[in-house]
């Protein structure tokens, strides 16, 4: 399917106005793209390294994953807010960039992994990483550390094609 | 006299081979670019929860010296590598970076921030963290918690705005700025 009209009808939008024409307010949602990549991430981080036992070990996980949920969900919204009107400056050079659709690519990924297998397996981390208690359903301890391995890789790989967007 | 040290300084660096590599390999400036950013994620997200806990906004259930104690070293591994990786992005760009009003103010805020966190550290010892358990740390800790963030993101604005060329030395400026920023040339001209 061919999507490039969204990116002409972006191009063509207020919005890219006034992203063209608003040096200042510009380089302010920027910023704001940036500090909500970093509350994104760094809530993830903080929660993908107590699952792999690295920070906080023998604190319930879900005290943290719970406290961590609402910064990440704040992010997300944040960088994805912010993230259209930065691409509404240039979006038909984005339309045909390979590291934005990488990152596109991504952040799809990102949020689905997030919300299902991440949500799903960390509920039911054994004892030996939770410290919650025994549970029935509980999976095996490799298969959460690979969870997390796999959501730091994912973010990681939306961060870095990010950046790259501004090399390329 | 401390404008024209820095410059001398920056042109010094700038003469080295190494810096004009740096600056002018496409990956290797991309690869320490993206490591500071990522390194910065992990020390401020790290950051984040704690002021967040000291603020009484989060983890509220955990006794606030657990995530200042065991949040400590990861934080500061981040913070070395983004030191580390933000030392070489000066270096491959020296002169413009010493002119630049947004790394001076920068560089003022990583300052403040810094005595900031020593503030806190100091005034949660001589508290014997009576309140660690507190769901809503005293206010003077709160305080200092919403100013970390605040400084913090400060920096992460002005490092931003490293990227724009709006009062760079060949631009025309009042000489307030050509000293504020350091055009030490046009400085001179300007008398």
């Amino acid at each position: 399917m061919d999507i490039v009209f969204i990116f002409e009808w972006l191009d063509a939008s207020w919005l890219s106005d006034l992203a063209r024409t608003s040096a200042g307010l510009f380089s302010m949602v920027q910023a704001v793209h940036i500090l909500s990549m970093i509350m994104l991430c760094g809530m993830l981080i903080l929660g993908d390294l107590r699952m792999l036992n690295v920070v906080l070990t023998g604190v319930p996980s879900d005290v943290i994953l719970q406290n961590t949920k609402k910064w990440i969900y704040i992010g997300l919204v944040g960088i994805i807010l912010s993230g259209i009107y930065e691409s509404s400056a240039i979006a038909m050079k984005l339309a045909t960039n390979s590291f934005f659709w990488a990152k596109m690519a991504g952040l799809a990924m990102g949020i689905v992994f997030m919300l299902s297998v991440r949500s799903a397996v960390y509920s039911r981390a054994p004892e030996v990483i939770a410290s919650t208690g025994p549970k029935s359903d509980a999976v095996d301890a490799w298969v959460v550390k690979l969870v997390a391995l796999a959501n730091l890789f994912i973010w990681f790989s939306v961060a870095a094609n990010g950046r790259w967007i501004g090399f390329s | 006299m401390l404008n024209e040290l820095l410059f001398k300084f920056a042109t010094w660096l700038d003469g080295f081979q190494s810096s004009t590599n740096l600056h002018e390999a496409l990956y290797a400036y991309g690869w320490v670019e993206g490591t500071h950013v990522l390194t910065l994620t992990l020390f401020l997200g790290m950051l984040l929860a704690i002021d967040l806990r000291l603020l009484g906004v989060a983890f509220k259930e955990l006794p606030a010296s657990t995530l200042i104690e065991r949040l400590d070293r990861p934080m500061m591994i981040g913070f070395v590598v983004m030191l580390i990786s933000g030392a070489l992005l000066f270096y491959a760009i020296p002169v413009r970076s010493t002119q630049s009003i947004w790394f001076r103010v920068k560089v003022v805020f990583i300052i403040a921030a810094g005595v900031n966190a020593l503030l806190i550290r100091n005034m949660t010892r001589a508290s014997d963290m009576s309140w660690d358990n507190d769901p809503v740390p005293p206010k003077r800790i709160r305080v200092g918690a919403a100013l970390s963030l605040g400084l913090w993101i400060l920096v992460v604005a002005s490092g931003r705005n490293m990227a724009y060329d709006w009062w760079d030395c060949h631009k025309e400026m009042p000489y307030f700025m050509y000293w504020a920023a350091g055009c030490v040339n046009e400085m001179a001209a300007f008398e």
